[in-house]
């Protein structure tokens, strides 16, 4: 039964769309020995990775334990060759049987005391059922390894077994016809997992681990680009039905164990949006193993947005990676929404009505507002800023502005603190100018592929006919976009964040800020800090100029601002994100709000104003120059 | 070579300036369709007018619309917003302007739409032929119908909009623009944090999300002028901004601006209005 399911579930993957991931072997290994073996990201929940880590570290040193119950079963009287006669093996077999079984305790503990909401929406049932098969498991095998103690039939010194050794004292008479009934009901527990296994969430202890291996190594946040130049059989536009799904996405749909730490952390779940990263994952999982059969029979499939994933909640996402981050099993979920978003967007136009402005905009006239192109350098008046015309030699520092510096005005206010202390540090740099246009990023990530990868190609002409090496952005998204997905569309350029290349000046000692007593709390940016590991240089510059006070929720574990996912041009439905993550930064006591992104800066700041905070919303850059002008 | 030219309406400008590429292609004979509006449908009559002949539309909506439908018909390429025509190879205007793509249609028979404003228009009209749609051809349109907006001026079409923000203060607060707004036969908007407030429903908003407007003048009382909002009224001729805060952003794309109250404010103008208009 587990050998026919698991080629059912090999057969649906080998069917599934192709995926390059094979890179990039050594990191993918060392994945593995952390987050398999070393259990490293459970360890971000420290009780329940414990409890974890005790049960999955116990089975990895009980697995010999099921070869010796299974041949033991039948002969009696075999050993397994060396090691069933080693004590020391014997003892660690005790102490993780110890280990195993503390483990459910803590498991059941949390699962029928803590009842943490993170559960809401698993199968609560089957969870149980597991853990109890789980008590089986090891309680008939020290029950097998006393009687045998008992009866004589150790091949091991028993007093290795101080566990075994003093069960087996309650054995009594009959012990080698307990021997034999222990040792069976073992085998007919293990047996009966087995084929259970497939067909529910601890699957996991067979998918994970590959998941994990498949999953991205570098470029976090890099979304996987569509190709259009393929032959029609071939072609995909994102995710329809479950035959468009690739195969690292079918196999983090057999991974996930419904443990619901991705919905723990998801700002729209904890606003009270529709979405749960964890429901949309097990909806596709329920999709694929219902229709798994008429897809390998190449019959009719359903589509899988307002089946499987309402849509609702397909469009609550802010891409903000903390379900990603969180998964211990290496789901990647922003994968799945962005591919149903690009299937609703390009094939049936299906999107939130008053998002169309945004992408007719951005695919118009090259930014999401809908402004003149001959505006985007006007910003810059006044400044002396060089503006690269085509033609003329390209700076050291490409200074790449984004749409929301160019028009929005409190976040131009970001861009001109950044053009004044670069130009005090003696920075040779120089902006685009009207050459620039919105790097695609918004119209990606609310799926419409097309206008990205126009845009993709149309600004590494730009900046390759330049000859820019180096960039400097303002925006964490377009930072994203320049440095991780351009390089798949022939962009090469090392890419930095202002925040990185001040704090760089600030360590050089050429930018000498005064240090000031008010109490300053730093938002990291989900497109910064998660996606692209950017948050050690905003908090120094922070700590150049003022009190550095933290947030429970930052660096890797951050609160998105509300904005990402362009959610900026999309309305909100149920409570805001941005008031909750303004809630979070006035606990702290803090006079000041410091931010590194344009779009948590206006987010923020309406924030402050609708909730009535005293905070001062203001980007680092902004700081730093404020500390520079006081000497 | 002959061409034939789809016009929206005699004297309709981009239409004007579609008549001007076709006259640079060959000889030029000039259609337009009468009744109602049926892409699939007018392009089947264009078809068949034009037997053999190049077919030029104007860039606008409709125009890219039914040339599409004729190009599916035919099975042939199309290109829209064409800004010179050279043989077969063209200059498409694309990205907003902000791009001029060199593009080849490889067919023997041009289909092509004029770019807005690429060409000046045609001096002397041509004669033009009336073509009646093909029925029973895709989508027609039947009827169309304004959503109720129970009396007043809708959003949308006002010539005057009366916009609040934040600095109303309550849902009450817009008792005053309301009163401003029935004498100036305007429609009263707000800003996203008035829907957010929940004192004025989601119909009421302009701005990135919301209704874009486009009237003669619009008021914004109380309004910072964040960009989303002014991406939905950048179209007003003219914009009065009313703010108690003299750095308020909207200040910076308002043509007349008052600082101050906009409780005293408002009042004040409505009651010079109520002057004026009583003598």
């Amino acid at each position: 039964m587990f050998a026919r399911r698991a080629l059912f579930l090999l057969r649906l993957v080998r069917a599934a769309r192709p995926l390059k991931r094979t890179d990039d072997v050594p990191r993918r290994v060392k994945n593995e020995a952390t987050i398999v073996l070393g259990q490293r990201k459970l360890f971000q929940r420290l009780v329940p990775g414990l409890m974890h880590a005790l049960i999955f570290w116990g089975f990895l040193v009980l697995f010999p334990t099921i070869l010796m119950a299974g041949i033991g079963a039948i002969d009696r009287d075999w050993s397994f060759p060396w090691l069933g006669s080693q004590g020391w093996y014997m003892a660690m077999v005790d102490i993780f049987i110890l280990a195993v079984l503390t483990g459910i305790v803590v498991a059941v503990w949390i699962r029928k005391i803590v009842r943490p909401r993170r559960f809401d929406g698993s199968h609560l049932g089957e969870a149980d059922l597991i853990l109890f098969m789980i008590a089986l498991v090891v309680l008939t095998l020290l029950g097998w390894h006393a009687s045998r103690i008992a009866a004589g039939l150790n091949e091991w010194p028993a007093h290795w077994s101080f566990l075994s050794n003093a069960v087996s004292h309650l054995v009594g008479s009959g012990a080698s016809v307990r021997e034999r009934i222990f040792v069976w009901a073992h085998v007919v527990v293990i047996l009966t997992f087995l084929c259970y296994l497939p067909y529910s969430k601890h699957l996991h202890i067979a998918t994970a681990a590959i998941n994990v291996f498949f999953s991205r190594t570098r470029r976090r946040g890099r979304l996987e680009p569509l190709r259009f130049d393929l032959p029609e059989a071939e072609l995909r536009f994102g995710a329809g039905t479950i035959r468009d799904l690739t195969w690292k996405e079918m196999v983090d749909s057999f991974s996930c164990t419904e443990c619901g730490r991705c919905q723990d952390v998801c700002p729209a779940y904890a606003t009270g949006k529709s979405l749960s990263p964890k429901l949309v994952i097990m909806g596709i999982r329920d999709q694929v193993f219902a229709e798994g059969p008429n897809l390998l029979a190449g019959g009719e499939l359903s589509p899988i947005a307002g089946n499987g994933v309402p849509e609702d909640m397909i469009w609550d996402c802010v891409t903000c990676g903390a379900c990603v981050h969180e998964c211990p099993v290496s789901i990647e979920h922003i994968d799945h929404i962005v591919d149903l978003r690009r299937d609703l967007v390009m094939m049936h136009s299906s999107f939130p009505t008053e998002a169309e402005s945004m992408l007719r905009d951005v695919e118009r006239v090259g930014n999401p507002w809908g402004k003149p192109q001959g505006d985007r350098e006007s910003w810059a008046e006044g400044l002396g800023v060089r503006v690269v015309a085509e033609g003329e030699p390209a700076p050291e520092i490409l200074y790449w502005v984004g749409c929301a510096a160019a028009y929005d005005e409190r976040a131009r206010v970001a861009a001109e603190s950044t053009v004044k202390l670069l130009q005090k540090a003696g920075v040779d740099f120089a902006i685009l100018g009207a050459r620039e246009s919105c790097t695609g990023d918004p119209a990606r990530r609310m799926g419409n592929e097309y206008v990205f990868q126009a845009y993709a190609e149309q600004n590494v002409a730009t900046l390759n006919e330049t000859g820019v090496t180096k960039i400097v952005a303002s925006c964490p998204h377009c930072l994203n976009s320049l440095g991780n997905e351009y390089p798949d569309f022939g962009g090469q350029y090392e890419v930095m964040h202002h925040t990185q290349l001040l704090a760089e000046l600030l360590r050089e000692g050429k930018l000498e800020p005064v240090k000031s007593e008010t109490e300053i709390t730093y938002h990291d940016s989900c497109y910064l800090a998660r996606h692209n590991d950017v948050a050690a240089e905003p908090r120094e510059l922070v700590a150049a100029v003022g009190k550095p006070v933290e947030m429970e929720k930052r660096g890797k574990n951050t609160f998105c601002c509300g904005a990402g996912g362009a959610h900026m041009w999309m309305e909100e439905r149920g409570s805001p994100i941005n008031e909750e993550r303004v809630r979070q930064a006035a606990e702290t006591g803090a006079e000041t709000l410091a931010v590194a992104c344009p779009f948590c800066t206006v987010m923020l700041d309406d924030g402050v104003r609708t909730s009535g905070k005293q905070l001062r919303v203001v980007d680092v850059s902004t700081l730093l120059l404020e500390g520079v002008s006081d000497t | 070579m002959s061409v034939l030219v789809f016009l929206e309406s005699a004297d309709d400008e981009l239409s004007s300036q579609a008549l001007t590429l076709a006259r640079s292609l060959g000889d030029v004979r000039a259609v337009t369709v009468e009744g109602p509006y049926a892409p699939a449908g007018w392009a089947a009559a264009i078809v068949e007018a034009a037997g053999g002949d190049d077919i030029v539309g104007p860039g606008s909506d409709r125009g890219n619309e039914v040339l599409a439908h004729v190009a599916a018909q035919l099975d042939l390429p199309f290109a829209a917003n064409v800004s010179e025509v050279r043989g077969d190879e063209l200059t498409r205007i694309r990205w907003g302007g902000t791009l001029l793509e060199e593009a080849k249609l490889h067919s023997d028979r041009r289909l092509v739409t004029a770019a807005p404003f690429a060409f000046a228009p045609a001096s002397g009209g041509e004669e033009v032929t009336v073509l009646s749609p093909f029925p029973g051809n895709g989508v027609e349109v039947v009827d169309h119908v304004a959503p109720d907006t129970g009396g007043k001026v809708s959003l949308a079409d006002a010539k005057v909009v009366v916009s609040g923000g934040r600095g109303v203060g309550s849902a009450e607060g817009f008792a005053i623009l309301e009163e401003l707004a029935a004498l100036l036969d305007a429609a009263v908007g707000c800003s996203r944090v008035v829907t957010s407030a929940g004192w004025r429903p989601h119909s009421d908003q302009v701005g990135q999300t919301g209704t874009k407007v486009s009237p003669d003048l619009y008021i914004a009382c109380g309004i910072s002028g964040a960009t989303q909002h002014i991406a939905g009224c950048k179209g007003a001729k003219a914009l009065l901004a009313i703010n108690a805060d003299r750095e308020a952003t909207i200040f910076a794309h308002a043509d007349y601006a008052v600082i101050g109250d906009l409780h005293e404010i408002v009042p004040a103008i409505t009651a010079e209005l109520r002057k004026v208009k009583g003598s």
